[in-house]
């Protein structure tokens, strides 16, 4: 039984499973936070897809005997269809890439032969080298070689010497497009001296649109997930409800290691200083915090107001500090020396209420099975009384902090993101 | 390759899918951009084709169907997705009250949706008879 919300994504999914005619009753939709009486009437009523009394449907779907078609076996290959499109108008092309679903429906390099043989040489790597498998939604994943990657990245706007990165990223197997019916986010942490080679911006107006190598890696990460792995197409295998404006070109971060009184993101991941890395998140978004309490004092607690900005947020992603060098040199000055410490604050000090935890939806789908599992922090949360206090995150590790700005002002930014992997650039330089 | 066109090959029906947007191959495009392989002309290009390589689909039969569900055990499997389990819950009653020769088993799946419970297949294969399982919310 599936809702009817979810229609096209079911018959979809079990296609591609190798169950193509899997019998499916489908239900009204939403179920969530409906009443038994409705939920009563949904059972008594009929199936909105096929018209059909649902619970009969559902009798005959287990009783009346399968066909030839419901018993067929064998491969099924699927075509991606024909190497190169055209020739035609470099106008044509444009639209035919939007119309088929294969651009982020802004203006893309068309990735003529020579383009792409052209973004080839920013890597050492054969073209025809597997770089890589990504799913886009709830599907097997698809594989990629370099030269897809490439293809993608010219359309991107990306430069040659940017190509590393982004088979950085593809190799990691993470798309930037999620299925799920929350419209999450991803944002990637670069490090090292690839930030420079690229003249990427950590200085005025880091996260916004003035460099062009931050821009396109971040739009490279978009189509790649778009193409490479299927991702994106909404109904199939995106499925966020509202979308998500960070989806066009994500949140790419480089660190401010200059002016940063802390290490860098990538040295606290086990590489060294001089490698260049690429860290990936993934969450639900990032919110700037000015207006928060003490900010105008002239004694500004910025522990406190990170805490306050958290507080907000869903425990089930973990807690991104993103700090302008002038907030960061105020806390090392107060006594935080290491990143380390700032994140042991924040996790003893950002706390909950086992009641408000339990009744967030992460904690429902997600943390109560775990519980049932005897899994901890879980288990032992869902057995303590409502008004105990608990932390926010499930782990201290869940919290971590980068330093990016210009120092204009003393302001920080914080995310509903989550640390996921760190992979070096080096590699596929 | 389309989903009309996928769903073709694997014996689905496309009526289910008109109206929907490409998938995998292009399906909306001018005449001459479908004339893939040809030679460049005065002020025509050729675009590259940026899409990764999709694997194979096995095709698996599904499970031989009972003749009756008469003195039949029917597992009622809730995945997780909020309110699943309620909508469960009516349909167990509904048995209860409308093929009362049906035995009913409520279960939640254990983990999070994504994740397998192999233990709770094999309970169902061991000492049911059937299962439908409710995903959504």
């Amino acid at each position: 039984m599936v809702t009817q919300a979810f229609k096209e994504l079911a018959i979809l999914n079990v296609a591609k499973r190798g169950m193509p005619k899997l019998r499916i009753t489908f239900t009204p939709h939403p179920v969530a936070a409906k009443t038994p009486e409705q939920l009563h009437a949904y059972v008594e009523g009929n199936d909105p897809v096929s018209g059909k009394p649902m619970m009969k449907e559902i009798v005959d779907a287990l009783t009346v005997p399968l066909s030839a078609d419901e018993k067929k076996t064998g491969v099924v290959q699927v075509s991606i269809g024909p190497e190169k499109y055209g020739p035609d108008t470099p106008k044509n092309l444009q639209q035919f890439y939007h119309d088929n679903g294969m651009t982020d429906f802004l203006p893309v390099i068309i990735p003529t032969e020579e383009a792409v043989e052209e973004m080839l040489k920013g890597t050492s790597r054969k073209p025809d080298e597997l770089v890589g498998k990504m799913a886009g939604g709830a599907y097997p994943p698809w594989s990629y070689t370099v030269r897809q990657v490439a293809i993608n990245a010219v359309m991107a706007g990306c430069k040659p010497e940017y190509f590393p990165v982004i088979l950085a990223i593809a190799s990691s197997g993470t798309p930037s497009l999620m299925s799920s019916t929350n419209s999450f986010a991803y944002a990637a942490v670069i490090n090292g001296p690839i930030r420079d080679k690229l003249q990427m911006n950590y200085g005025i107006g880091a996260l916004g649109p003035f460099a062009q190598s931050n821009a396109a890696i971040g739009r490279a990460w978009t189509l790649v997930s778009r193409n490479l792995a299927n991702g994106g197409i909404a109904g199939d295998t995106y499925l966020g409800s509202q979308g998500n404006n960070l989806n066009y070109n994500n949140l790419i971060m480089a660190e401010n290691e200059q002016a940063s009184p802390w290490v860098p993101f990538h040295v606290q991941k086990g590489f060294k200083a001089e490698e260049s890395v690429v860290s990936l998140f993934r969450g639900l978004g990032i919110v700037p915090g000015q207006g928060a309490r003490g900010t105008s004092t002239d004694t500004p607690k910025y522990e406190e107001q990170f805490s306050d900005l958290f507080s907000v947020f869903t425990g089930f992603f973990g807690g991104l500090v993103v700090a302008d060098p002038l907030i960061a040199a105020n806390l090392k000055g107060r006594g935080y020396d290491t990143k380390d410490t700032l994140i042991d604050w924040l996790y003893k000090n950002t706390t909950q209420t086992v009641k408000d935890y339990k009744s967030r939806d992460f904690a429902y789908g997600f943390d109560y099975p775990r519980a049932l599992k005897g899994l901890e922090p879980y288990k032992t949360w869902y057995a303590m009384p409502d008004d105990a206090v608990i932390p926010r995150w499930p782990h201290r590790d869940d919290i971590n902090v980068i330093v990016v700005g210009g120092q204009t002002n003393a302001f920080f930014q914080g995310g509903s993101l989550s640390y996921t992997v760190s992979v070096s650039i080096d590699k596929w330089a | 390759m389309n989903r009309r066109k996928m769903l073709s090959l694997l014996g689905a029906s496309p009526v289910l899918l008109v109206g929907l947007p490409a998938n995998a191959e292009p399906t909306k495009t001018s005449a001459e951009a479908k004339s893939a392989g040809a030679s460049s002309s005065l002020g025509k290009i050729e675009g590259l084709n940026p899409k990764g390589t999709p694997p194979p689909v096995q095709l698996f039969p599904m499970a031989p169907r009972l003749d009756s569900l008469d003195g039949k055990t029917v597992w009622l499997v809730d995945t997780g997705f909020e309110g699943g389990g309620y909508l469960l819950q009516q349909i167990q009653l509904w048995f209860k009250q409308s093929m009362p020769n049906v035995t009913t088993v409520f279960r939640r799946k254990a983990g999070p949706y994504m994740e397998d419970d192999p233990a709770l297949w094999k309970e169902i294969k061991d000492k049911g008879h059937a299962a439908i399982m409710a995903v959504g919310h």
